[in-house]
């Protein structure tokens, strides 16, 4: 396939948390919010006079200033984001919107709160407690805190209109975006899909981690491309997989799995289109900021919801997901020292075969991925089991 | 290759006969002393415990001689009645003498009961050795009520057990409700006249591994089998391989479970919930407990698994039974404060840390119980005699340390290890703090919002969870308890405070105190032996605080293969 | 009268044999050198033969939303 209209810029655009358009965005007035979760509602941050910046550290190395305060033994991702901050690449946040979702995200954040990191004075670090069921009182509380910890604060520290009106509109454009992404996103379902799961990584990721409305124009042009684009004669993968599981905001680990031969054509991780881009419904009756509550809690398939039915059926949404994008297996991926995701990945490591009969490669992996052989080679067997299993199953019918 | 009379000599000396120190051999013999030894026991400094161990076993070779009073007390009063009351126990819990047989039946289908059952009188030997007068009964006492506690919920456990009854599904099964050791005993209150409320792990885990570790590897092992990492907590682990090895007692038609402590309890559930295939009532605590916005959802949650059980179970919920329970409760809490008063403003505070942790700990999760009540008394009377009197308790103090994070539980005789080799005596333990909360019984609404505290202040969350200062409220209690020196304990596997090791380093040079790390991997000794632990503090007091032990026989000794 | 201190006596020096021979047990821990060499090997045999269910078999069947 030809290259995609805009892929290398928005590559480009990832190499960096400060990236040109978020400085950009600041440079015209309006106010960076960190965040690290999808529990904290990126609409809200969107809201006019400011914008979201999901926090990344591209391009990390050994963290070892974060590693003193937080040891070699927790996650890699809050590490590298907390030696990121010590190092002053996140001066430029006017805010961290925090949860207490996961331990080491939370210890990170905690970190920005007690050591004065970021040089920045009008910065502030404010928590939001996140429930851990899908009921309504769940929602109310979260609706609550919603309103307490982001919109009043927004509004305390920086005048931001949080309104009605304003939270309305703001899912209104955060609504296109996710179409956009959709849309774009929905040529992976295809029998010869014409979008890669590397390229659709960049494109997700950078309307995660740059002000939405400086990249709506790119998006809607790489919507039009795909429309008439072509896959390639010569099909270049063996097998689809969907990619499952913890963090993952490297589009090169999407390329290594391609570069092995299976196309991933799914994404269900954090940071992942899959529930990250469906829309939000206001319904009727229904104040703005529910919806927003409602939506998170209702969408998120997050390993940390506790009820017996919502266990059960993100296993259902995962074979569902699979089925929908045609894939041939799924591979869990779990950021090492990950506590969710690694009895997660160990659960469905056994019940997606057994009981959904898609194959599943599970596999542990660090945020600066200096594992690429081993990772390689198991990806390549798993391909091959695959492939396998087709010649099996065509023998026998 | 008979067995000649050499090796029976050889085995006989190394199982019964302590090898005198080469100044013992040199010095003298002088009956005045001798006599005064035997009827008083040996001063601190020339017991030498070490030499008492056999080989690598943690047995000794002879008990330790404390003088005639404390031997003989020891020997009527805690090995001998704990003994008989292990037998009584299990008749009265057992509604007869037919309870022995469920019992005998669980001893030989679980292995958490047979391996550690008989075991238990040393459990009370390492967390009292070397512990005299006031404070060996006092601690004494605190131990006998741990183990009539979980012999009441053993018996009940295997009497209502569908595995030990051929698949059948005993009465007794349809009246209790499982839930996580992790959600307190408070909550079902309301419903104890009819239910009974057994937490799942407490026996088969974290009571079994403080008798004897050895159990909890094959769990373990058993977790990382089916594709666990090694990384995560081995607690949870263990908990859950408990289930893959399906050694847990089926005794209940329903099952509660909580987020409380961390991400790893979250995560636990997930599995057991698999393998327990039953209705379950997830109750989670909201995460920032100081937020006055959280408690109306945390209190919802608890109506939310009173609803479940009264549908589960067809009851009605019964406010006078929760206040009563919740009555008899606070009794318990205001000793609790007592203790921790004479702890921080006397030196006559008679009960040992491993035995104040545990019973805390133990008490404050299972709920009200009349034993905790029986206990308290006999131990109050103690502790308004050393107080009246001024005693010192432990008088060999050196240092009064504060010990804080989660603590090694295969390692329950450490406290009382750092107080025979260095006099280091550990005042208070950080999870003796949690629940710190009054249950007001004024009114329903009160009641519900002090519960709802009171489970959000539960082991481990109270202070991991929720905020930075909750954590760091270590400085606070330091100066409260009138402490010197802090004992960091440095869970290798545990997230949250590995996630804040550095701001500590930080604090504790810039206040300029005393902490030496300890690290561990909880009840897996395969990580971080005992030996290590031992290495590491004496390192520090030798090299840092320039001190000289005060038994050296407890410098060095392999303890390896013990319970 | 002599036959019944006589009995007594008899039953004293029972109790205190019972009494000192269960001293010994204590004082050279013969309980705990039992425990270690002759009966948790044997329990450990047992447990480690024993015949486990495949827990993983158990079905995983959507349930029914508690509210």
């Amino acid at each position: 396939m030809k290259d995609l209209v805009h892929i290398f810029e928005l590559e480009d655009l990832l190499q960096e948390a400060n990236n040109p358009l978020v400085r950009q965005a600041k440079a015209e007035g309006r106010r960076a919010l960190g965040y690290t979760c999808y529990f904290m509602p990126e609409v809200l941050l969107d809201l006019p006079g400011c914008f979201s910046v999901r926090l990344r550290a591209p391009r990390s190395g050994s963290p070892d200033m974060a590693t003193y305060y937080m040891s070699n033994r927790t996650c890699m991702y809050g590490r590298c984001l907390l030696e990121r901050a010590l190092e002053g690449g996140l001066n430029f946040l006017d805010a961290e919107m925090a949860t207490e979702t996961c331990a080491v995200t939370c210890r990170f954040q905690e970190h920005l709160q007690l050591l004065d990191i970021i040089k920045n004075p009008d910065f502030f670090c404010e928590f939001t407690d996140v429930p851990f069921k899908k009921n309504d009182n769940s929602i109310d509380h979260y609706e609550n805190q919603l309103q307490v910890h982001v919109l009043d604060k927004l509004k305390e520290h920086f005048g931001i209109d949080i309104s009605d009106e304003a939270l309305l509109k703001t899912i209104g454009e955060h609504n296109e975006l996710c179409r956009l992404i959709r849309e774009i996103g929905s040529y992976r379902k295809l029998d010869e899909p014409t979008i890669t799961g590397w390229e659709f990584a960049i494109i997700n990721l950078c309307s995660l981690v740059c002000p939405k409305y400086l990249i709506m124009d790119k998006l809607r042009d790489i919507a039009d491309e795909l429309k008439t684009r072509k896959s390639d004669v010569k099909k270049n993968y063996r097998c689809k997989v969907v990619l499952a599981g913890s963090e993952e905001d490297d589009p090169d680990f999407i390329k290594l799995i391609e570069e092995c031969g299976a196309l991933v054509v799914a994404d269900r991780y954090c940071y992942g289109s899959l529930p990250g881009r469906d829309e939000i419904v206001v319904k009727e009756g229904e104040t703005p900021l529910r919806a927003i509550a409602r939506h998170y809690l209702e969408t998120s398939q997050c390993p940390r919801f506790m009820e017996q039915h919502i266990m059960r059926e993100r296993k259902q949404f995962l074979a569902d997901t699979a089925k929908e994008y045609k894939a041939d297996g799924i591979i869990i991926s779990q950021m090492k020292f990950c506590e969710y995701w690694s009895y997660e990945r160990t659960i469905d490591t056994i019940i997606i075969p057994r009981d959904f009969g898609y194959p599943v490669c599970s596999i542990e992996k660090e945020y600066v991925n200096n594992a690429v052989g081993q990772l390689r080679t198991r990806f390549q067997a798993f391909v091959e089991s695959i492939e396998l299993k087709k010649i099996q199953k065509e023998g026998s019918v | 290759m008979g067995i000649g009379l050499k090796d029976i000599k050889a085995k006989y000396k190394e199982l019964f006969v302590v090898e005198k120190s080469p100044e013992e051999k040199n010095r003298p013999r002088d009956i005045k002393k001798s006599l005064h030894d035997f009827w008083y026991g040996k001063p601190h400094e020339e017991r030498r415990l070490g030499d008492l161990y056999v080989g690598n076993t943690g047995l000794y070779k002879h008990r330790e001689w404390r003088g005639v009073k404390d031997t003989m007390y020891y020997f009527n009063m805690i090995w001998l009645y704990n003994y008989a009351h292990m037998v009584s126990d299990i008749v009265k819990y057992g509604d007869g003498p037919m309870g022995i047989v469920d019992f005998a039946k669980g001893i030989m289908r679980y292995r958490w009961m047979g391996q550690t059952y008989l075991t238990v009188m040393h459990w009370f030997d390492r967390g009292l050795e070397g512990v005299r007068d006031d404070a060996l009964r006092a601690s004494a006492w605190h131990y006998r009520a741990m183990v009539s506690e979980s012999i009441r919920q053993i018996i009940r456990m295997f009497q209502s057990d569908k595995k030990l009854n051929g698949g059948k599904t005993p009465d007794k099964w349809n009246y209790n409700i499982a839930h996580n050791e992790t959600v307190s005993g408070s909550i079902f209150y309301p419903f104890r006249d009819i239910l009974e409320d057994i937490p799942l792990e407490m026996i088969p885990y974290f009571v079994s591994v403080h008798v004897n570790n050895h159990t909890v590897l094959n769990y373990i092992d058993a977790a990382q089998s089916i594709g666990l990492p090694a990384d995560p907590c081995p607690m949870c682990q263990a908990e859950y391989g408990l289930f893959v090895l399906d050694d847990y007692p089926d005794y209940s038609p329903v099952m509660v479970t909580s987020n409380e402590a961390c991400d790893g309890s979250v995560a636990t559930s997930v599995l057991q919930d698999w393998f327990l295939n039953r209705p379950l009532y997830a109750m989670p605590q909201p995460m920032r407990y100081d937020d006055p916005l959280v408690q109306k959802h945390c209190q919802k949650e608890i109506e939310g698994c009173w609803r479940f059980i009264e549908e589960h179970f067809g009851i009605k919920f019964d406010w006078d039974q929760y206040v009563k329970y919740a009555q008899s409760f606070n009794k318990l809490t205001e000793f609790e404060w007592e203790k921790w008063d004479v702890a921080a403003k006397t030196d006559s505070y008679p009960i040992t840390s491993v035995a104040q942790a545990l019973y805390r700990i133990y008490y404050s999760q299972d709920g009200d119980r009349p034993i905790w009540h029986e206990i308290d008394d006999r131990v109050k009377r103690i502790m308004n005699k050393t107080v009246k009197n001024k005693i010192r308790t432990f008088p060999k103090t050196r240092h009064r340390a504060i010990a804080w994070s989660c603590a090694p539980l295969y390692y329950s005789h450490w406290c009382t290890w750092a107080y025979n080799c260095w006099g280091i005596n550990c005042i208070i333990n950080m999870d003796s703090l949690m629940f710190d909360q009054y249950l007001r019984t004024d009114t329903y609404e009160h009641a519900l919002e002090d519960l709802g505290l009171y489970n959000e202040k539960a082991p481990m969350r109270a202070m991991a969870v929720g905020g930075h200062e909750h954590i760091l409220s270590l400085f606070d209690y330091m100066e409260r308890f009138n402490c010197d020196m802090v004992i960091m304990y440095d869970q290798l596997q545990c997230k949250g405070m590995q996630g804040i090791h550095g701001v500590f380093e930080d604090e504790f040079r810039k206040r300029d105190i005393h902490a030496i790390w300890v690290p561990h991997a909880l009840p897996d000794k395969r990580t971080v032996s005992r030996a290590e632990i031992r290495g590491i503090i004496n390192d520090y007091m030798t090299t840092v605080m320039r001190e000289e032990p005060l038994d050296p026989t407890l410098l060095d000794f392999d303890d390896s293969n013990s319970w | 009268m002599n036959k019944f201190i006589k009995f007594i006596l008899k039953l004293t020096g029972i109790a205190a044999l019972v009494y000192g021979a269960l001293f010994a047990v204590f004082y050279y821990d013969l309980d705990g050198k039992f425990m270690y060499y002759i009966w948790e090997p044997l329990m450990i045999k047992r447990f480690d033969s024993m015949k486990r269910q495949d827990t993983t078999a158990m079905p995983y069947s959507m349930k029914e939303k508690v509210q």
